[in-house]
């Protein structure tokens, strides 16, 4: 039988069509993204002093089900995954990228996702954030020759888990997932305890 | 009163992967932010100059023409009115700063825009953000995407000392 997800990447749909389902899609995530509390910076800076974990808990949830969600259809044999598009990884310039990200991030109290969100909102530092961006886009842009030899380093293609450690996406792949996941969760509110204690100690 | 009307995180974290499923399902690829960034910029710069098209990096994006005939630029549209119907509903739709307690404006906005280069230099080296790279990328197991997660979690905590004054009583 033929796969039935899927869809634009298996050639069942249009470009146009997929273009329309993407704009709702896109409504759907920024709805989500605003009732999860995401459209201000308060709610993302806070994560880093273990204040608020309302951030880190939405994407643990969050990768726990899409993952949920793409072993059942697996396994079912709705959906064909290595037809669906995941970055390839490239470990030094992810590592190196991943810790400039993390300053701007905190600096900034925001993500390029959630900007967008706080920006149509009214927050003003959104929009500044946003100008940041663009303007940040062009420094890579003009610079990127200096650093393209780096900025390609570490190439393993497209690398899920069950490739480094053994065995498939239904056992290795899901249950380190899973295992990194509650891990990431449990060293958050373990922190957040530490936190809490200690500001109540200075409050007294 | 207002703290009432945000969603549960772990609902709204089972929503937020539901709705990465249905891209992986009907698009084939996930849910992202930055790149509709990247694109903007490049199509601004063409516009601006047209010998942009040989950029190096950003060349690519303009090779079939508009830099914004891309599903992540519709995807990010869309973002913006899901977001905006959800803040207007709540009634979470007015202009402000965010900062902590007797922060200079001045100064919020001055990192608010540094920090936006950053993370845009930052998710061209990365090939994503918290939604393209890390979410995407592990809800599809990806190992780059938690190299990419963690790293940005842990610089994040790492650099907080110095923005502490920022977000004081927040």
């Amino acid at each position: 039988m033929d796969w039935l997800f899927p869809l634009f990447t298996t050639g069942q749909i249009t470009s146009n069509l997929n273009l329309f389902i993407g704009l709702f899609i896109g409504i759907g995530f920024g709805f989500v993204l605003e009732k999860a509390g995401f459209g201000t910076s308060k709610h993302i800076a806070t994560v880093f002093y273990f204040r608020n974990l309302r951030v880190t808990q939405t994407m643990i949830a969050a990768i726990v089900t899409a993952t949920t969600w793409v072993v059942i259809f697996s396994y079912m044999g709705w959906m064909d995954f290595s037809k669906v598009f995941i970055p390839i990884t490239y470990v030094w310039p992810y590592l190196v990228g991943g810790i400039i990200f993390g300053a701007g991030m905190v600096m900034s109290g925001w993500c390029p996702g959630t900007s967008v969100v706080g920006m149509v909102t009214g927050k003003v530092d959104a929009v500044i954030f946003v100008v940041g961006m663009l303007v940040g886009m062009l420094v890579y842009f003009q610079t990127y020759p200096y650093f393209e030899n780096f900025a390609n380093s570490g190439n393993l293609g497209r690398y899920t888990i069950d490739k480094l450690v053994g065995g498939d996406m239904f056992t290795t792949s899901y249950l380190v997932t899973i295992i990194l996941a509650i891990g990431l969760g449990v060293f958050m509110h373990t922190m957040k305890r530490v936190v809490d204690k200690k500001r109540s100690l200075e409050n007294e | 009163m207002e703290k009432k009307s945000y969603w549960n995180p772990i609902f709204s974290g089972f929503l937020l992967g539901t709705v990465l499923f249905i891209a992986y399902a009907v698009a084939g690829q996930g849910i992202g932010a930055s790149g509709a960034f990247a694109r903007t910029t490049a199509q601004l710069s063409y516009l601006i100059d047209p010998n942009f098209a040989t950029n190096a990096y950003a060349g690519k994006y303009l090779r079939h023409g508009n830099a914004l005939g891309n599903w992540i630029v519709v995807e990010l549209i869309g973002t913006m009115i899901g977001g905006f119907i959800s803040a207007l509903f709540a009634g979470r739709v007015k202009q402000s700063t965010d900062k902590g307690d007797g922060y200079p404006i001045s100064k919020r906005l001055f990192f608010a825009f540094l920090g936006g280069i950053l993370v845009a230099f930052a998710t061209r080296l990365a090939r994503g953000c918290t939604s393209g790279q890390a979410l995407s990328g592990a809800g599809g197991f990806s190992v780059g995407a938690w190299i990419f997660m963690l790293s940005a979690f842990g610089a994040g905590m790492l650099f907080a000392p110095l923005f502490r004054k920022q977000w004081k009583g927040l």
